[in-house]
Order: C-alpha cells, then sequence, then structure tokens
C-alpha cells in the first residue's frame, strides 16, 4: 500500500451512482442499482449514490438508509424531530413508539408507492468537511480520517471538483491483499 | 459609524462567534429590525420603591422604552422596549436549594447584561443555575419580540421570536419562534420553530412540535423582514392604547383597585373591566371588558379581552385571552394565545394550559374540568390529538404520544411538578393574602413610582446612555 495515493484507489466519479438535484428518490435508487450492475472493479457494492448540482459539484449523498428512511412517513416520523434522542428520550421508548406507530402504518408496498416521488434532496446528507479529502493524500492519511470519523467514504477532492469516491471496501481490499502476501525472507 | 452602530456590530460579532458552528450570521435577522431613530429618542426608566432592591449599573449601552426593577447591570447592551424585572432574585442570606446542594448567598442577586439585543423581551425570576446562584447573566445574545427569558442565565444565543426560556441555563444555541423550552440546561442546540419541551431528567419528557402550515400564519420570521403573522397583527392593533399611556405623566387610575391588589401604571384598562382583591396586574398588559377574579394576574404582555378569570388564575407572561372564560385555578402558560372568535371558550377549573398554546376556534370550545392542553387547536376535533384529563396522565408509567406530542416518564410528576409551580406563581403574586400573611407582588407593587433616564441626543455617543449608577 505504500506509494499509492487515494486517487489510485478511488472509483472515479464517471463510474460512480450520480444522479441530478431535483430528481426523484425512485431516480436515484435505480441509479445506485444501475451502477452497481455496470461496475464490476470489486465484490463490494456502492452504498450510496451522490447527487450533484447543474456545475456537477456533489451537494450531497443518498445511501440505503436515508433511503430507507424515506419509507416512515411523516406521522411515524416522531413529532418530526428528527432525533428524540437528542432531546433526552431513551432508545428504549422511541423504539417502541416507532413500533406502535408501524403497527398503524400502510402496507409496505403502499409506502414504497409513496416515496417515488418525494425529492432526492428532501432525504440526501450533506457532507461535512470531514468527509473531503485530496487526490494526492496517501493511504494513511485516509484510513487515519475514515477511522477517526467514522465513516464509511471519502470525497476525493482535486482542487475545487470531486474526481471521485474513495470506499471504506476499496481501502479494506487493499489492505487484505497487503496482509494476505507472504513476506518476504 | 456613531456609538450606537459600532455597538450593534459589536454584539453581532459577538452572537455569530459563540454561533458559527450552525454558520449562522445573525445580522441578517436583526437588519432593520429596531430604527436607530427610535433607539436614540425613546427614554429608559426604572423603578423606586421602599419594597424592592434598588441598585442599577448601566454602562455603555442604549435603554430605549425598558423598564428596569432591582439589582441590574447592563454593559455593552442595547434593550429596546424589555422589561428587565428583579423582583424574584435572590436575597443575601437566603438559601438556595438546588440539585441536592443548599447554596447560602453572600450577597443579593443581580441580572447582568452584557454585550447583548434585546427587543422587546422580558427578563424576569432569578437564576436557577447552581454554578451562579448570585448573577442572572445574559450575554452574547440577540433576543428578539416577546421573547421571555425566564429564569435562564443565556449565552452566545439568539431567541426567535415569541420564544420562552424557562428555568434553562442556555448555551450556544439558536432557538426558532415561538419554541418553549424547559430542560435545564442546553448547550449547542439548534432548535426548529414551535418545538416545545419541557424535560425533568430522570422524571419526564414532554416534546411537542407544532405543524409548521399549521403556525405559519400565527408567527413567521425570515431574514431581513420584521416578525410577521397574526401574533403581530394582534399586538400592532392594539399598541395605539399603549403609545397613550407612555405618553402621559400623571395618569388617573381608570377603575377601581382593591387595597390588596396592584395594577401597574404602565397597563391599558379600557371599559369595562373589573379587579378584584389580590389580583396582580403588570407593566404592558392589556385589560378590556373583563373580569379578574380574586388572585388572579395578568402578567406583562398579557392581553385580556371580553374574558372573565373567575378566580386565582395565572395568565402568564404574553399571553392573550380574547373571548375566554376561566373557572378557578386555570393556569394558561407563557405566550399562550386562546380566542374564540365570535364564540366563547370555557376551560374548566383546575386546567392547565400548556405553555405556548393556540386555541383559536370559531365553534364555542368547552374544556373540562382537569384537562391538560397542549399544542395548536382550531375546534372540537383537535382536542382528541391535544389534550388529556390530568388523572389519566397521572396514572402514565413509561410514557405515550398523541398527535405531535411524545411523552417519557411519570404522568404524576408532570403534573405534581405544574401545580406545584402555579402554587408558588400565585403565593409569589400575593394571591393567598389574607391582610396579615402572604404579601407577594399584587401588595408590594402598589406604591412603586418610575424614574426616566435618558441618552446623549447628539454627537458621538448619540443614543448611548451614559455610565448611571443609582443606589438608595
Amino acid at each position: 500500500m505504500e506509494g499509492y495515493t487515494v486517487e489510485d484507489l478511488m472509483v472515479p466519479l464517471a463510474e460512480y451512482a450520480t444522479v441530478s438535484s431535483g430528481c426523484t428518490l425512485q431516480e436515484a435508487v435505480l441509479a445506485l442499482e444501475k451502477a452497481q450492475e455496470e461496475f464490476d472493479h470489486s465484490k463490494y457494492r456502492h452504498r450510496s449514490v451522490l447527487v450533484l448540482d447543474i456545475n456537477d459539484h456533489v451537494i450531497g449523498r443518498l445511501n440505503h438508509l436515508d433511503a430507507l428512511r424515506a419509507l416512515i412517513p411523516q406521522q411515524q416520523n416522531i413529532s418530526g424531530m428528527g432525533d428524540p434522542a437528542r432531546f433526552g428520550f431513551s432508545n428504549h421508548f422511541i423504539r417502541k413508539l416507532h413500533q406502535q406507530r408501524l403497527q398503524q402504518a400502510i402496507s409496505l408496498e403502499q409506502l414504497c408507492k409513496n416515496a417515488r416521488e418525494f425529492k432526492v434532496e428532501e432525504y440526501m446528507r450533506a457532507p461535512n468537511n470531514d468527509e473531503f479529502i485530496l487526490h494526492t493524500s496517501g493511504i494513511t492519511t485516509a484510513i487515519h480520517q475514515l477511522v477517526q470519523e467514522n465513516l464509511r467514504s471519502l470525497l476525493v477532492r482535486k482542487e475545487k471538483k470531486i474526481i471521485g469516491i474513495l470506499r471504506l471496501t476499496d481501502i479494506f481490499s487493499a489492505f487484505y491483499h497487503t496482509m494476505a502476501r507472504p513476506e518476504k525472507p | 459609524m456613531n456609538g450606537l452602530e459600532k455597538l450593534l456590530t459589536r454584539i453581532v460579532q459577538r452572537v455569530n462567534i459563540n454561533l458559527r458552528e450552525f454558520d449562522f450570521d445573525v445580522a441578517l435577522y436583526i437588519k432593520g429590525l429596531v430604527s436607530f431613530a427610535q433607539l436614540e429618542t425613546v427614554h429608559g426608566f426604572y423603578v423606586v420603591s421602599p419594597l424592592h432592591t434598588l441598585d442599577f449599573r448601566f454602562s455603555h449601552s442604549n435603554l430605549a422604552g425598558s423598564y428596569f426593577m432591582g439589582k441590574c447591570r447592563t454593559t455593552n447592551a442595547i434593550l429596546y422596549k424589555s422589561d428587565i424585572r428583579g423582583d424574584e432574585l435572590k436575597k443575601k442570606g437566603s438559601v438556595f436549594k438546588v440539585e441536592g446542594f443548599a447554596i447560602p448567598l453572600t450577597k443579593n442577586e443581580g441580572i447582568r447584561i452584557e454585550d447583548s439585543f434585546l427587543v422587546k423581551t422580558l427578563v424576569h425570576n432569578f437564576s436557577h443555575d447552581p454554578e451562579s446562584p448570585e448573577r442572572f447573566t445574559i450575554s452574547n445574545t440577540v433576543s428578539t419580540h416577546f421573547t421571555n427569558i425566564h429564569g435562564s442565565p443565556t449565552d452566545g444565543s439568539f431567541l426567535g421570536p415569541f420564544v420562552t426560556v424557562d428555568l434553562t441555563t442556555v448555551n450556544d444555541c439558536v432557538i426558532g419562534p415561538y419554541s418553549y423550552i424547559q430542560a435545564g440546561e442546553i448547550n449547542h442546540f439548534h432548535i426548529n420553530t414551535g418545538t416545545i419541551w419541557v424535560r425533568s431528567a430522570g422524571h419526564f419528557n414532554f416534546l411537542y412540535r407544532f405543524p409548521k402550515s399549521g403556525l405559519r400564519p400565527y408567527i413567521s420570521f425570515e431574514p431581513g423582514k420584521q416578525p410577521q403573522g397574526i401574533f403581530i397583527d394582534f399586538i400592532n392593533t392594539h399598541n395605539r392604547e399603549f403609545e397613550k399611556i407612555f405618553a402621559t405623566v400623571n395618569r388617573q387610575t381608570p377603575v377601581t383597585v382593591p387595597d390588596t391588589a396592584s395594577l401597574d401604571r404602565f397597563a391599558v384598562v379600557l371599559p369595562q373591566t373589573t379587579i378584584a382583591e389580590n389580583v396582580l396586574v403588570a407593566q404592558r398588559s392589556f385589560l378590556q371588558n373583563s373580569h379578574l377574579g380574586k388572585g388572579s394576574n395578568a402578567q406583562e404582555n398579557c392581553f385580556i379581552i371580553n374574558s372573565t378569570l373567575a378566580g386565582y388564575n395565572v395568565t402568564a407572561h404574553g399571553a392573550k385571552l380574547i373571548g375566554v372564560d376561566l373557572d378557578t385555578k386555570v393556569f394558561v402558560g407563557f405566550n399562550s394565545f386562546l380566542r374564540g372568535r365570535n364564540c366563547r371558550l370555557k376551560i374548566g377549573e383546575n386546567s392547565i394550559i400548556m405553555p405556548h398554546t393556540i386555541i383559536d376556534s370559531s365553534t364555542p370550545l368547552n374544556i373540562p374540568a382537569d384537562s391538560l392542553v397542549w399544542g395548536l387547536i382550531t375546534g372540537k376535533e383537535d382536542l382528541l390529538t391535544n389534550s388529556i384529563p390530568l388523572k389519566k396522565l397521572q396514572k402514565i408509567h413509561s410514557g405515550f404520544s398523541r398527535g405531535n406530542l411524545i411523552f417519557e416518564g411519570s404522568g404524576n410528576s408532570f403534573v405534581a411538578a405544574f401545580q406545584d409551580r402555579i402554587l408558588h406563581i400565585l403565593d409569589a403574586n400575593g394571591a393567598f393574602y389574607n391582610g396579615k400573611k402572604g404579601k407577594g407582588h399584587a401588595q408590594k407593587n402598589q406604591h412603586i413610582s418610575f424614574n426616566i433616564i435618558q441618552p446623549y441626543s447628539e454627537g458621538k455617543k448619540k443614543g448611548l446612555y451614559p455610565t448611571i449608577v443609582i443606589k438608595p
């Protein structure tokens, strides 16, 4: 792994699942699946789709969990509070409340149908500063950043543009191959 | 840039530094909120009374239209039409009991306002922070129209219009319009518009969020604009009456006030209003065609119009009653808006109307006795999701949810905490005075007079008040 930069291991943006701002959740989910089918770089799957503005700048990303969040109807999204745990509610209470409300909810099929037309911006997450890394950075820097920030991927920046995504799985794969290689006598 | 403009710039910077994690620019919200002409010309005033502490120090501040009572320091601050009411501050020699501590006080508690801009804000009660028992500090903070900072030391924060922070230490927070927070201590929170949060750790947790579209007609606040909506329109409709009483030097008491009651000189009272014994009517409250029964009170910025209060009713700071009949011991919380539109709203005895509740109905409503009511109610059907009998709530041990409310903990503790507090408020206001014992604000606030203080009218310090120290 020595001598490699993040650019060497990243998935180029062109090969990654992207959608434009304003598209629907259905389009985003289809883009994610399509990119997975076309991508045979490794056995690991894409786990998120990037959302681009009209200048092709990354403004957010949507992962599997974000997409599933859209299946929770507003009335079940407790009080529209986002995360009730922040307000001091116990996890046990929150889970119980979700269960109660899910029991009163409509079918999964109907939930999926409803979610199709949601705008991707409503459920994507805007990346924060800790999620970016320079394309010339070394792998150890990337590992440090992923571990410290507890991230699954980093957005690789060249000048002001995002040129690719460095996934935890790519780093782990390189790490595995280095570990598996027999030591030189 | 004159001294006043420099002062405002300095305050904005201080607040923004504290809120940088939210990328929040307070300048966008306060631009044009108050005109410099108003700040430069309106005088401030303070209370002189034999029964209240007289201890003020104003330094490098603007105090336009603001009212001071008790012990207060302002430094590098702009206070516009704000009420700094220090009649419940802790006294030297008393013992402050909090969180299992008994803290003896070696000096009188004082309110300190530093590097802050308060607009039409009420500051009242005392610091509930055991770490600062003798100082109730508001620093690096901007608060906007009709906010209540009630027993809540506040630093580095922005409070939107009609916010109440109650018995809570607030650090580095943005609190959206019409939110009510009583949570002990909050740090680095960005709280959305219309959040009602009452938490006592280990006992109960009450969280309600107004529906956005439902609250928007009542209050909205966007950068570069004045607060807008029904609340502001309603208040503006009645402003003229306040202008008259603030412009009058010697004012005749407009109604008969019993010896045990108190009517502030800066309250508006219009016919046919009657005031019973042990009633407290605070400054900037508005009464019209209403009856206030024994031991009731109308606190700052309250409006009571075409209403009857049977007795021992608390109408907390900023609450508005229009066409409402309160039975005995009904509590109406801060900034609530109760309006019967061409009909009557009747609220049964001992009911608790949670702070920041809106009941705005065009059909008659009868709220049963011993109810807890919260949130937005525009008709009978909303009571199903926004009220609960107190007896039922008292039986809840783990939690429940109803509409936009989630509640965890002991319902019994919640009810007990509110009932204790209501009793304390009535007691502090002198509602139970029997001629010998139980004197409170209603009796102590009868013989107060006001002195006027004014800023420089020209030059570099135009609008700033000279350093003033006032002692007995």
